[in-house]
């Protein structure tokens, strides 16, 4: 039984998943931000946190004005997560009656978002549905791995809840419905107040209450955005440090070029050799997550909705979620995955494309141009001399010097054949050289930074 | 039916030598005797009439291309960089050879090519992709399933290698390199283009067993019809992605013997070729013949 009203949803369900797909043509594709910039938790909560919004935010506006006149019009005619879930609300025709019994908990959790967003530090922003719906889709892109498919953990477990308690989703769960209930009421209010008189003091009454509680709605997401922002902080002046470390070792930024020539003559460099996570205290090769360029510095997994765009947008298929290397409030945030994280790997982050970072609605990812791009260092290669083909074995190599876009790879002589040192000054942290080279492991390896500094040495790509 | 041809054209191509030393000035008995290999090296700036120059000079291209063969074509894609700043083979060079195929009649040109960077990227900003257009000729990128594995019986460390059927099952195969410095292997030419197109394990696996070995095992299984290098433009430094510095020595050099043709390129780059590894290697283990005194060059000016 289909009515005008559930045809338009299906139109609509099917055009925004091609979109969240990435299987229209390349031109289409940027248009993927489109369904997550619609929700102003998304859009105009990452703009709030930023402190500067851009066009993408204006995305937001319609939902936080519509509202006032139309009720949840946006929720039951438009939203594509909401037809899902009331889809499969219908298979339960039993437990209908339960929700009654359940707080609205969308409208706290929007002004939690709200809240902890005005003090730069947004909460809970992947809670919202089009970023969930977002995230199912994106996730079956080539090539496909059980890891890319955590972002769809969401939808999926939107449709059991939805299943065993119909309708709880829409009308008890989804922070975008709860605003939209809130500005609903604030519509009713505002017209009720331009009747004069003519309403009883209950409705003062619950005015009053809702004012408080909204009050102390976006006080607790402020609280909450502190305290997460000091902990969120923290982590940020530990990767620091640890970079700070790794820096005195030989491989870090503002290292001199002199002190790379002598580690060279000794044909050693402080390095425990190890690849991992590892607490030996070497402060060496503690990884650090790689963000897509663009990544904001502070705060970028709050700021992240793991709507899983950049994923879908990545043309290498390199972005993958993170499964904790970012910490644990940075679960399911976009990392980059080079051959050594990835076996399948063997592309990089190609210096022309910027595709990824078109297609975020929240500006955790900030749009470049390809210069921008170019001079954006997303992290750091190391070189592992014990395992170097030209270092070790002393073999004619330097695949990393061949596909280093940026000129990184200075070459040494050592015995008449050519190895490599990084120039700490010119890698953007791109995975060229590690996409194929032929050590066994992996000889030279990206790390990510804590944030993402803008090199003064000009691309040599430009 | 091969081999016919390739005597025929053996034939033409020594007489051709034969002929023009007979006004030799100071070449001495042995060279005029028997050149160990013929290249012909075109001076110029027109690049399609070079192209036809020097392949006339090697018996016109009746001797490499009949109607209905199939034709390969392995020129360097692989890098997304301009064709001004030579990083890859240069576009009007693989548009004359394709336009020439097809007026030989080919039935089919493939040009597959396993490009360092993105494919699309690469093939756009090479010129090459567009310069194609129109023709019958088909750049691509060989997937999984257009690899075969072979041996490499005379291979002493490279023993096999994945390689692109469409180059396997080609009557006539022609390496269209680009000349230019390589971080690796100091030169890129002829014998080392076969790397742009096998499959990317084994450009690993030839790091790691010894590249210039692997580079002269590849070249006794693969024997190219013709060798066309462009040096148009060379790139000294940075290589073999770029940019880096540039040199003009505005010729194309055309030998059916990969060595020979690789050697004479080396000393375009003030290099012996000697000094090569796997120019050596392919001298010693009789790929060709990498000593230039034994070469005949033949210098024609378009």
């Amino acid at each position: 039984m289909m009515t005008r009203r559930n045809l338009l949803r299906l139109v609509l369900f099917v055009a925004f998943a091609l979109l969240a797909l990435g299987v229209l043509p390349e031109a289409w594709r940027r248009w993927s931000v489109l369904l997550p910039g619609l929700s102003p938790l998304l859009g105009l909560g990452g703009a709030l946190a930023a402190r500067s919004a851009g066009l993408l935010a204006l995305l937001g506006l319609p939902l936080l004005v519509l509202p006032l006149f139309k009720g949840r019009f946006f929720c039951w005619r438009l939203c594509p997560m909401g037809f899902a879930a009331e889809m499969v609300s219908r298979l339960n025709r039993r437990n209908t009656g339960l929700i009654r019994r359940l707080p609205f908990i969308g409208k706290g959790l929007a002004l939690l978002i709200i809240g902890s967003a005005a003090i730069g530090w947004p909460l809970l922003i992947w809670t919202d549905p089009l970023c969930i719906f977002n995230g199912f889709f994106a996730t079956w892109r080539k090539p496909f791995t059980w890891l890319s498919a955590v972002t769809a953990s969401g939808f999926v477990l939107i449709l059991l809840v939805s299943l065993i308690v119909p309708n709880i989703w829409c009308h008890r769960l989804c922070p975008l419905g709860g605003l939209q209930e809130w500005i609903t009421q604030l519509g009713n209010r505002l017209r009720a107040a331009r009747k004069p008189a003519t309403q009883e003091t209950a409705t003062a009454l619950s005015r009053a209450r809702a004012g408080r509680r909204v009050f102390l709605g976006f006080a607790l997401g402020g609280l909450t955005g502190v305290f997460y922002r000091h902990f969120g902080m923290q982590a940020a002046a530990t990767v620091a440090s640890r970079e700070a470390a790794a820096s005195q070792r030989g491989q870090g930024r503002g290292l001199g070029r002199g002190r790379q020539q002598r580690e060279q003559a000794s044909g050693e460099q402080g390095t425990c050799g190890h690849d991992h996570d590892h607490a030996c205290g070497c402060g060496s090769e503690h990884r650090i997550a790689v963000r897509p360029p663009g990544a904001a510095a502070a705060g970028f997994n709050a700021r992240c909705a793991r709507c899983g765009n950049c994923m879908t947008a990545c043309p290498y298929g390199l972005i993958l979620p993170d499964l904790g290397s970012a910490g644990i409030d940075g679960l399911f945030t976009p990392v980059l995955a080079f051959r050594s994280r990835n076996n399948q790997q063997e592309q990089f982050c190609f210096q022309e494309c910027t595709a990824c970072t078109q297609v975020c609605p929240t500006g955790a990812l900030r749009p470049l141009t390809v210069e921008q791009k170019q001079q954006t260092a997303i992290g750091l290669a190391r070189v592992f001399r014990g395992r170097c083909i030209a270092w070790e074995k002393q073999e004619y190599c330097v695949v990393c010097q061949e596909y280093c876009p940026y000129h990184a790879i200075i070459e040494v002589e050592r015995n008449g054949v050519m190895c490599p040192i990084v120039d700490t000054d010119k890698c953007r942290g791109c995975g060229a050289c590690e996409s194929q080279c032929p050590a066994l492991p992996i000889a030279i390896v990206v790390n990510g930074r804590s944030r993402q500094p803008i090199l003064a040495h000009p691309s040599p790509q430009l | 039916m091969n081999t016919v041809k390739r005597r025929s054209f053996l034939k033409t191509s020594a007489s051709a030598a034969a002929v023009s030393a007979l006004p030799g000035i100071s070449l001495n008995a042995q060279e005029t005797a028997a050149p160990a290999a013929t290249v012909v090296v075109v001076h110029g700036t027109d690049i399609p009439k070079m192209l036809a120059a020097g392949i006339a000079k090697l018996g016109g291209w009746e001797a490499f291309i009949k109607p209905g063969m199939k034709v390969a074509i392995k020129p360097n894609v692989a890098w997304n960089s301009k064709p001004e700043q030579g990083g890859n083979t240069h576009p009007d060079l693989v548009k004359a050879c394709v336009l020439a195929a097809e007026a030989q009649g080919a039935t089919k040109i493939s040009l597959p090519e396993n490009p360092c960077h993105p494919e699309k990227a690469t093939f756009q900003a090479s010129g090459v992709a567009d310069a194609l257009k129109g023709t019958k000729a088909r750049l691509y990128r060989p997937a999984k399933e257009d690899y075969q594995a072979v041996e490499i019986p005379k291979g002493k460390v490279a023993k096999s290698a994945n390689v692109p059927k469409d180059i396997l099952e080609c009557d006539c195969l022609i390496n269209m390199p680009v000349a230019k410095h390589h971080s690796g292997a100091t030169l890129t030419l002829s014998m080392k283009n076969w790397m742009g197109s096998i499959a990317n394990e084994d450009r690993r696996a030839w790091h790691r067993d010894g590249l210039h070995q692997c580079i002269a095992d590849f070249s006794t299984f693969i024997r190219p019809k013709l060798v066309v290098i462009d040096a148009t433009r060379i790139m000294l430094t940075k290589g073999p992605q770029g940019p880096g510095d540039l040199e003009h020595p505005n010729e194309v050099i055309l030998s059916t013997d990969p060595v020979a043709a690789d050697a004479y390129a080396a000393t375009l780059f003030k290099k012996a070729p000697f000094d090569i590894g796997h120019i050596k290697l392919g001298h010693e283990m009789g790929i060709g013949c990498g000593d230039l005194t034994k070469v005949k060059v033949e210098r024609i000016e378009v």
